[in-house]
């Protein structure tokens, strides 16, 4: 379908909106959006454990913005690396650290500053080594050719314009036999071409 | 898309109503918008 779904937004104009809006998200977690966030949601909309996510750092928490659960996908095995895409605050990247051990690694990349900010301080105060952040692109992740197991992301695919160019630069980071097990959001109807350029749409 | 990347064994395996209560849930209801879990593999 997406062959004709033209697309003829400001690209930067999108990424600055997304930037601001996540930087807002981080900053004021409780503030006026027109999505949820925070644990509470994603336990009782989305099936996260309640008590694993009272464990983690509210850092990493409150700024959660999820639309479903990877981790309800299959299971991520010890020793992996892992590498989420738009990791946000973090809270998807300590409970895949969990998952993976000391021996495994998780790299959550994402282009906001602020949540990189909230996200580091998370990982340290979780105690979770194996847990880091890198500022970048979806579409140009800071990762090696095959070296990563499983790539999970939440809610962030859809905020970008070309998708064939986030799913190639997947595909180029995985091990073969490696897989990405992602949430996002679907939508049944075919849009409108004023819709699908609305760029309050794409980040609201 | 994601098989046309090379990618198999592509689903979807789960549906969340992830906009309810949200102040976008009427127009979510709308066009049908939920949120949704997927796999796919590199062989």
């Amino acid at each position: 379908m997406e062959e004709f779904c033209e697309i003829t937004l400001d690209r930067e104009r999108l990424r600055s909106e997304v930037r601001n809006t996540y930087t807002q998200v981080a900053k004021a977690p409780t503030g006026d959006f027109h999505f949820h966030r925070g644990p509470e949601y994603a336990a009782r909309l989305l099936g996260y454990d309640s008590a694993e996510l009272a464990a983690l750092p509210g850092s990493a928490t409150a700024s959660f913005a999820g639309v479903g659960n990877p981790f309800r996908v299959r299971e991520i095995p010890a020793g992996a690396v892992v590498v989420d895409l738009g990791s946000g605050a973090g809270m998807d990247c300590l409970l895949a650290g969990r998952r993976v051990g000391a021996q495994g690694r998780v790299v959550g990349v994402d282009m906001t500053d602020a949540m990189l900010d909230l996200a580091r301080k998370s990982a340290t105060e979780a105690g979770m080594p194996q847990v880091s952040f890198a500022f970048g692109e979806i579409t140009d992740l800071p990762v090696d050719d095959e070296s990563v197991d499983v790539v999970i992301s939440n809610g962030v695919i859809n905020l970008a314009v070309d998708k064939h160019e986030v799913f190639r630069d997947i595909y180029r980071v995985l091990k073969p036999g490696g897989w990405i097990q992602f949430a996002d959001i679907v939508i049944d109807q075919d849009l409108s071409e004023k819709a699908r350029n609305d760029i309050d749409l794409w980040v609201g | 898309m994601m098989q046309e990347t090379g990618f198999q064994g592509c689903a979807a395996k789960e549906f969340f109503d992830s906009f309810a209560g949200t102040t976008k849930e009427g127009i979510a209801r709308k066009y049908g918008v939920r949120g949704a879990n997927f796999i796919a593999y590199k062989i």
